[in-house]
């Protein structure tokens, strides 16, 4: 059969059905709701930023997704099916904890070798090359290490035996921007062979770098799911007019996409949604000193899903 | 996955490697000063008047009865209470600490993500405590065995095996009963709470039974009282030894399947 096909590549299974897919997910912990139907789907061969504040419910949906905790309704499917109760799917799932914790009387060496009987198979060459590129010494004891080191070990176990699935809490968080390129470029070559990735961050610029898809959450719901390009697309741009003489006020602000003006002497800051195209034209006439434009980042996307904190000053 | 099995059985022998080593000096200079001590207590002269004046409750609960023999005089200064104890802490410190203490801390995080079932990462770290506790009793064992040699103690391999194995079946039933409620309830403090206090109420019951006959037919469901009524350093395994196996390994099977279904805090 298909596995014993000449140069097919080793798979344990044919790849069908995403790599994650969560339905109706709702977690209550007491009266209090901490996920309310979610249904997130993580694509094989794609990596999905998982964004959101403390306690929107990130890790809550990351555990559920190991079988670590039991969803109060919903479930969750993994690689085709699986359930993480089973062993045999989690096999093929790697995970990093958000406050991943290993044991300090070892050393990584030790520990990996350790996790890797439990998971097998283990590759020595697969696990000395991540120490490598992550610049981790092996040889220490884990208690001996810096915070940014011991994520590193947590990042090492968690991708050594190549898994389908990478659920991933926070993973750069304490690494150095050296390390975090680096790791960045691991999770493309998952994503390249094929694997899924969750990957929650608060680091915008990251999960723009690396992620093909946003989900976002808000106090338990998904208030956005989409490519990161178009979310960027639909994010309001915004640009600085400097005219020669006053700000012709009342023709930007009919311009077609315009959102909101704000004049500071001569110059217009204009946030704007889709083509600039009309906005321009009904500025042209009144002398364009200067243009700048400001191109919309997700962590502006991000904001704009969340209403600026109360009333405090 | 039984190589996982082994895996986390071989991880945890490695932790108790060190504990086990200083345990293990501990009693055994407990045992060698103790069994020093015989040959002036045994030529003490009026040994038996001096006991004769201890009031009751005491001479029963450490058995002076039989201090004017050798396997007696060990029976009340070591058998009785100290050794116990000492295989108790050591049990119930360790079983709190290898499931509930490992998850409070987030270290079991990683491992119960592994494709390891959760019963089968508990039974490993039970394997792994009844290991360690076998090796302290072994030692206990031979100690006693060696030191009866030297000081005369009269307690023969027999009588030191059955000693050791009461010690060792006592700290297990108590060792499983803080790993399992830890397992169950994934809560340190909760796991040692429940041990201390099958610990000490037992034992509590125990002496109170030598004292009021009325309450030996309850005593008698004690861990205390199946280990050590019979001496414990007799030729002949006891039958109530029995029930320290049986009900350390329910209290084990009954903690899996809360184990299973409960939310995990690691």
């Amino acid at each position: 059969m298909g596995e014993h096909d000449r140069g097919a590549p080793r798979v344990t299974r044919a790849p069908c059905g995403p790599a994650l897919e969560t339905r109706s997910l709702t977690r209550r912990f007491g009266r209090r709701v901490v996920l309310d139907g979610i249904d997130l789907t993580v694509a094989r061969g794609s990596v999905v930023g998982y964004l959101g504040p403390n306690g929107a419910g990130k890790t809550t949906t990351m555990r559920i997704a190991l079988g670590l905790l039991r969803p109060s309704s919903g479930e969750v499917r993994l690689l085709g099916g699986g359930r993480p109760s089973q062993g045999a799917t989690r096999a093929r799932v790697g995970y990093l904890p958000g406050d991943f914790v290993a044991y300090p009387s070892m050393t990584a060496t030790d520990y990996l070798s350790y996790l890797a009987r439990l998971r097998p198979p283990f590759d020595a060459r697969t696990t000395t090359t991540l120490c490598e590129r992550l610049r981790l010494d092996p040889d220490r004891r884990i208690g001996t290490l810096s915070h940014g080191n011991r994520q590193k070990v947590g990042i090492v176990q968690a991708m050594m035996h190549a898994p389908d699935l990478l659920v991933l809490d926070e993973p750069t968080a304490g690494l150095d921007p050296l390390v975090q390129h680096e790791f960045l470029a691991l999770l493309r070559e998952a994503r390249d062979r094929g694997a899924g990735v969750l990957l929650s961050s608060h680091v915008m610029s990251e999960v723009e770098a690396v992620a093909d898809t946003v989900a976002i959450i808000r106090d338990g719901r998904l208030v956005a799911v989409d490519d990161v390009a178009r979310l960027l697309a639909t994010a309001g741009r915004r640009l600085e007019l400097t005219f020669t003489d006053a700000v012709p006020l009342d023709a930007l602000r009919t311009a077609q996409g315009v959102r909101h003006v704000d004049v500071t002497g001569r110059t217009a800051s204009v946030e704007v949604t889709g083509s600039t195209a009309d906005l321009l034209r009904r500025a042209a006439p009144h002398g364009i000193e200067r243009l700048r434009t400001h191109e919309p980042d997700l962590a502006e996307v991000f904001a704009s899903f969340y209403p600026p904190t109360g009333e405090c000053r | 996955m039984t190589s996982g099995w082994a895996a986390v059985l071989a991880r945890s022998l490695t932790d108790l490697r060190r504990p086990v080593a200083a345990w293990a000096t501990g009693v055994s200079a407990i045992v060698l000063l103790e069994s020093a001590l015989w040959p002036t207590v045994r030529d003490m002269p009026r040994l038996d008047d001096l006991l004769a004046g201890y009031p009751e409750a005491l001479t029963e609960a450490f058995g002076l009865d039989a201090m004017s023999t050798g396997p007696g005089f060990l029976e009340a200064e070591l058998f009785s209470l100290v050794l116990p104890g000492l295989f108790i802490a050591f049990a119930v410190t360790w079983g709190t600490r290898t499931f509930a203490g490992e998850e409070e801390s987030g270290a079991l995080g990683p491992v119960l993500a592994s494709p390891l079932s959760r019963a089968a990462v508990c039974t490993a770290k039970a394997a792994a405590l009844l290991l360690a506790l076998a090796t302290l009793g072994l030692v206990v064992a031979v100690v006693t065995t060696v030191t009866s040699g030297i000081f005369g103690t009269g307690v023969g391999p027999a009588r030191a095996a059955v000693g050791a194995l009461a010690l060792v079946l006592l700290g297990g039933e108590l060792g499983l009963l803080a790993l399992a409620v830890g397992a169950a309830s994934g809560r340190r403090a909760v796991a040692l709470a429940t041990a201390t206090v099958v610990a000490v109420g037992s034992y509590v019951l125990y002496v109170a039974a030598l004292v009021v006959d009325a309450l030996a037919d309850v005593a008698a469901w004690t861990p205390y009282d199946q280990a050590l009524r019979a001496g414990p350093l007799t030729p002949r395994v006891p039958g109530s030894f029995a029930w320290l196996v049986l009900v350390g390994g329910l209290v084990l099977l009954a903690a899996l399947p809360a184990l299973r279904r409960r939310d995990l805090r690691a």
